[in-house]
Order: structure tokens, then sequence, then C-alpha cells
């Protein structure tokens, strides 16, 4: 706490706390709100014992093995944890990561900058190692860091220490993340229609993850834009008839939310994975259905999805032969399109443009040219020490009159 | 324990044929080595890892060659007083290292349950086989067939002293290929179209190559930089010339499961999708850095030598195998 006798300029209250504000510490009014001062205070030795700075006459050395940088970085730790709520002993766990981390020769000399971001990469692997969802978005957010210099440092840290760092939990990301909708109470700003409730919106978002995760759509991806897609579908198959109308931008402005660039494409991945499963659904077969009008019946699919996923994704060898086929009859149409619109035909026997492997979408739409094979005829005549002719040489040089431009040019 | 436990009944299947060596059996025991076991349970680590996810295997059951020596008990009656003073011993063994193995600990559980009650191991529910640990220390070699998949180099990076101080306007001035910006960097940069490369040119006299394809095209473009630098004037030698990195990639050609990689391969693999879409795998034996992707593209960089790639590979093939998650 503050020394004694100190009173806020504003209103002379004494009761004064302190208080972390984004992770730095801020000595704040009770009474009035006024913040006195920011970062550290420097006051007596009992202030020095909660590893805050003290002014040099009044010191004690009580602390001096720790190096000032040591204690400013061990505090803002500290603080990290107590804005994000974590238990005590995470915050011991990661201050310790710290001091390990701080006495490595590979961190010694690093920029300061970079040691705040290991405070932050220090109680992100605390968080890990718990399973307490975490991302990295939300820690670079704290510490106002790039998130390629926050990603450098969280990788140096986990190879000089030695670091097991488990996977993120996507489960626990998703009820975490939807945590923040503001879509589960009513409020002024959010239309009646739109307000759900949050446990079956949880358990369907659940649904749809797992879904995506079963076909490919989360191996190598973000998270984050899957859990923001995964949720818009769940919120819109739960009352259709008035939220189909709602575009995801939309939905994430009301449920205050940052829309995530990726999201769109996801989305999209997820519309015709639950396409191909709908055309495998006996009493759906009759309906045309498109990218809207099957987000109505999401709930069914995702009870049957096991049987629908089987049946509706071949094996990939028998696929190739297939997709020969199928490139030699429709060259260029990508197969979506041909699904929507051709009639799903019997029940027994796969249509040919019904059926595809599950891939992933990087497989199933390559970007680059597949590159074949280098010719290595070329590569493997050449020995290392072949005499190099004078000719070749003398075309990597510039003659004098060319010199002689290029000096005036260049007024070197 | 009373009636059958799940251990007697595994190695009644087994049919009890136990060497009796203990000097083998603390082998087991040290916490870097659990893999000195004969090849068969080697060869079942690979199906122990498809198996995890599908249902459980048939355990091979002819475990003649298997040495399950650290356990006590064995059929017969005769041997059981010889076994009893060593089962104490080795019980003692196995209390003192099992909070120092986590990573076999499945082993550690049951046989330190049975010891008291000198029964047998058996396999656990989930069909993982009791002797072989879910996490490895370093990948199994199989000794089936090879992948038939060859990796393509892609890049060499190789460096050379040519052993004079340069001035680097002058070059940069009198030839045709070379860039020099010294506030941006402080080395001409020069390039050569066959073999197509790229040097960096320090006024030290040091040089690096890059871009060859092959380690003899890195010497032969190395050695036409050389000559560059000579035919500018400058006395260049061509001194310890050596590859420092060599890239080469391949496609294995199905997709792979990167999360369930990450999960049994916990110390070598590095998997942050926030990061980068690809798994960072850092092989120990040869020491390779792979990048494998959910395409089933893999690159495979930090090799001094060719044939470091080919053995990286070769080794990281049949893990890559197991985690094929066909649907």
């Amino acid at each position: 706490m503050a020394a004694p006798g100190r009173r806020c300029p504003g209103c002379g209250s004494a009761e004064l706390l302190e208080d972390a504000l984004y992770a730095q510490q801020q000595l704040v009014c009770a009474a009035c709100g006024c913040v006195l001062a920011e970062g550290l205070l420097t006051t007596t030795y009992s202030e020095e014992e909660h590893r805050r700075e003290v002014a040099y006459s009044q010191s004690t050395g009580q602390k001096e093995q720790l190096s000032r940088c040591l204690q400013r970085g061990i505090r803002r730790v500290q603080d990290l944890c107590k804005v994000l709520q974590l238990p005590t002993v995470f915050e011991e766990t990661a201050v310790s990561y710290f001091q390990r981390a701080m006495q490595h020769p590979a961190f010694h000399l690093v920029s300061l900058e970079k040691k705040e971001l290991l405070g932050g990469c220090c109680v992100f692997v605390t968080c890990r190692q718990h399973n307490w969802p975490l991302t990295m978005g939300t820690i670079c957010s704290l510490l106002y860091a790039k998130q390629e210099l926050f990603a450098g440092v969280f990788l140096s840290l986990q190879k000089e220490l030695g670091l097991s760092v488990p996977a993120l939990s996507l489960a626990d990301l998703v009820k975490t993340h939807l945590n923040s909708f503001r879509l589960f109470q009513h409020s002024a700003d959010i239309p009646a229609p739109f307000v759900e409730d949050k446990e079956k919106m949880v358990a369907r978002t659940l649904q749809i993850v797992e879904l995506a995760g079963e076909t490919w759509l989360v191996t190598g991806r973000h998270p984050i834009p899957i859990v923001t897609a995964a949720a818009f579908l769940a919120w819109q198959s739960l009352q259709p008839g008035t939220r189909l109308a709602c575009p995801l931008a939309r939905f994430c402005r009301v449920a205050g939310v940052d829309l995530p660039p990726p999201a769109h494409l996801r989305l999209k991945e997820l519309l015709e994975i639950l396409l191909r499963m709908a055309s495998q659904l006996a009493w759906l077969r009759v309906f045309k259905l498109d990218k809207k009008t099957v987000v109505k019946h999401i709930g069914d699919l995702l009870q049957h999805r096991i049987f629908l996923l089987k049946n509706a994704f071949c094996v990939e060898e028998e696929e190739e032969q297939h997709a020969v086929a199928l490139g030699e009859g429709s060259p260029g149409s990508p197969r979506a399109v041909a699904q929507e619109k051709g009639c799903p035909v019997g029940i027994k026997h796969r249509q040919e443009g019904g059926t595809r492997p599950l891939l992933p979408p990087c497989l199933i739409q390559p970007r680059k040219r597949l590159r074949m094979a280098a010719p290595s005829a070329v590569d493997s005549a050449v020995s290392g020490d072949e005499p190099i002719s004078d000719s070749e040489i003398e075309q990597y040089l510039r003659g004098p009159e060319e010199i002689r431009a290029f000096s005036k040019a260049k007024a070197w | 324990m009373d009636g059958a436990s799940p251990l007697e009944r595994y190695l009644e299947r087994c049919g009890g044929q136990f060497k009796d060596d203990l000097s083998t059996s603390l082998q087991l025991f040290t916490p870097m080595s659990p893999y000195d076991l004969d090849l068969p349970i080697q060869a079942t680590e690979d199906v122990v890892f498809s198996s995890q996810f599908n249902q459980p295997k048939e355990l091979p059951t002819d475990f003649s060659s298997v040495d399950l020596s650290f356990l006590p008990d064995i059929a017969q009656d005769n041997k059981e007083q010889n076994l009893s003073k060593d089962g104490n011993e080795t019980q003692k063994e196995l209390d003192g290292s099992i909070p120092r193995n986590e990573d076999s600990s499945g082993i550690m559980d049951e046989s330190s349950l049975s010891y008291p009650d000198a029964t047998r191991p058996s396999p656990e529910a989930s069909g993982m086989c009791p002797l072989t640990p879910m996490t490895p220390m370093t990948p199994a070699t199989s000794a089936s067939e090879s992948s038939g998949i060859v990796p393509q180099l892609q890049n060499i990076v190789s460096t050379v002293n040519l052993a004079c101080k340069l001035d680097l306007k002058n070059i940069a001035l009198h030839a045709r290929n070379a860039e020099y910006n010294p506030k941006r960097f402080a080395a001409v940069i020069m390039r050569i179209r066959e073999p197509r490369t790229t040097a960096l040119i320090f006024s030290s006299g040091k040089m690096v190559c890059t871009g060859a394809k092959s380690e003899e095209q890195s010497r032969l473009a190395a050695r036409k930089y050389a000559r560059v630098v000579q035919k500018l004037g400058f006395p260049a030698k061509f001194l310890d010339f050596k590859i420092q990195n060599m890239v080469g990639s391949c496609d294995v050609r199905f997709p792979i499961w990167l999360e369930g990689l990450v999960l049994t391969h916990q110390q070598f693999s590095s998997y942050e999708p926030e990061l980068f879409p690809g798994l960072i795998y850092r092989m120990v034996k040869p020491r390779i850095v792979l990048l494998i992707f959910v395409s089933g593209k893999v690159v495979l960089t930090g090799a001094k030598e060719r044939s470091e790639i080919y053995e990286a590979f070769e080794n990281i093939y049949p893990i890559l195998k197991g985690f094929k998650k066909a649907s």
C-alpha cells in the first residue's frame, strides 16, 4: 500500500489503492478515482520487500540480489496474472520461469522490449501447461506487442528452457471465446431475436468445431476464426427464421467481437462440408439446398454426423480414379458447383460429382502449380571442379566506357 | 491380487517364457533409455501409435525373445524363492525410478501395483502395450521397406574464404552483376546465371554462396565468384570451402494429422497454429529440423551432408504414416 500520510491531491482522501491496469501499476484514489502515479513508486523498506523500487538513500540492500530489471519484470508478470485473473499457482510458476529465463545466457543481452515480452511469454506458457485457454492474441494486446516479435521470443524461450508446451485445447478455447460474446443477455443495442441461450450455443458451437476438426479444417489454421465462424453458424441455426438474413460482419458487431479476416473463408468451407453431408441425408435430398438454406438443418446434420461423414466422403485411393474421370469430363468446374447444381441420384451408389476424398482444403484446391520433380540430368553432370571459361566471367565485368558512364551518373 | 488380474491373464497368454537376466532388467528403469529392448518391441512402437487412435490391436503373442526379467515372479514356483529376494531389490529400484521416469509411467504403475502380490503385467484396457511407453525418446526406424520417396535438394548454403581484403565499392563499380548498399547491408550481393546462385561478398574476403541445388553446383558457383573477384584485380584464393546448410523438400502424398503428431512426439515437435501452419520437428539423430505440413509436404533443413536429409526423411516417414488418419 502507499506510504501512510499520502493524500489524494484531488479530494484529500487517504484511501489510496494499488491497482494493476493493463498490467501496469497505478496508485489510485478510491474516493474520486484520481490516478496519483503510474509505474513503480519509490518508497520505503516495506515497499522494497514487495519488489518495488526504493530511493537509494532509503534502500536497505535486502533485495540486492535481484537486479532492478528483474524486479520490474517480475512485477510485470504478477500484474499480468492479476489482470487475467489467473490462480496464484500460475503466478508463482510464471515468475519462476521468468527468473530462469533471465538468468539464461541467451536472454541476458536481449533488448528491454523483448524482456517485457519474455514476461508475457512465461505467463502464456504457464497457462498452456495448465490447459488454461489463452491465445497469443490476448497476450500481445495486453503487452502492446507485435505478434512476430512475440512469436520469436516464445519460440526461443521454448527452445532455451526446454519447456514442453501442450497444444491449445480447442474445446476450452470455444468456451472462453464465447464468454466474450454479448449475445446472452438482453440489452438495449441487441435486437430481441438475436439474444441466445448460452448453454445451447456453446454446445452447438462445440459440435461444429469438432466437425471442422474431423474434416481437416482446423489443422494448420488459426483457431479463433474457426470458432467465430462456428459460433455464427450455431447461432443462426438455433433460430434460422429471424437470423438467416444477418451476415457474419453484423453478427460480430452485435456480439461485440472482432471479426478476424479468415472467418469468411472458414465459414465457406464449413458450409461446403455441411452441404455435402446434407446430400446424404434422405429427407433432405428433395430440397435443393444452398448455402443459406442448409443452415436450417444443421441440427439434424450434427446429430447424424458420423454416418453422414462416412458416406459423403470416400476414401482417397478410389477417388483418384473418379477425379481422373471427372477431370476429363468437366474441366475447370469446381466440384462444389457440381454438387449444388446436380440432383443427388440413388442412395447406394456414389455419384461421381457427389463425393470427394476427405482432404484438407489445401489439397483439394492447390493454389500453386504442382512443380514436377526437377530434372536431375543437368545437375548430376556438374562435378564442381570444371574449368571456368574466361568469356563466361568477362560477361559479368563492366567495360571501361561503361564504368566511366556509371561513375559519372552515380558520382562515386 | 485376488482373482485373475489383467496382468496375470496377459502373462498367461505369453506363456511365461521369461529370461532370468537381472543385468538387463535394470536397463529398463533408467529414465533416458527405455528403449533398450529387443527388436520385436521396437517394431511394435509404430503399431502402438496407430492403434492409439483406432481399435486396440491384437498384440503379438510371440514374446519369446522379449526380456521381461524386471518382473520378479514367473509361472514356476521353484524360481520364486530365488527371485523373491531379487524382486525386493528391483522393487526398490522401481520405486526409486518411478518419479524420475514420467514417460513410461504406464509400465511403472502396472509393475509397482503387481509387486506386492507377485502378479504379472498385462496390457491396459486401452490396448496399449505396457512395454512400450507412449512418448518415444527417439523416432523408431522401421525395419520394413523404405518409403520410396527421395527428398529433392532445394538450396545449399556454403562459405569460402577468398583470403584477401576487398574493396567493395570498387567491386560494385566494376562488376555488372553486383549490388552494394552499405546503408542496408555491409556486403556486395553478386549473382551469376549459371548455376543460378547469389553470393554475399564481405570486405574481409569471406563469401557466402546460396541458391545452388547440389553440392557440386555450389562449389562451381563459388569458384566462379572467386574468378570474378580475381579478374577485378584482387589476389583472391579459394580456401576452406564448406557447405553450411542444405535444404530439401518432398511430399508424402497423404494429409497428416498434426495435432496427433504433437501429442505423441511432444519433446521433438512444436506446433503452434497461431504462429505457423506447419509443425516444427527437431530430430535428434540426425540433427535436422523438419517442417511438416497438413498437406503432406515436408521441408528438411539444417543438414551438412546429403545423407543426413535422406536419413531424416527415412526416420520420419514411418511416423508420418502412423498419422495418416484415413477416413
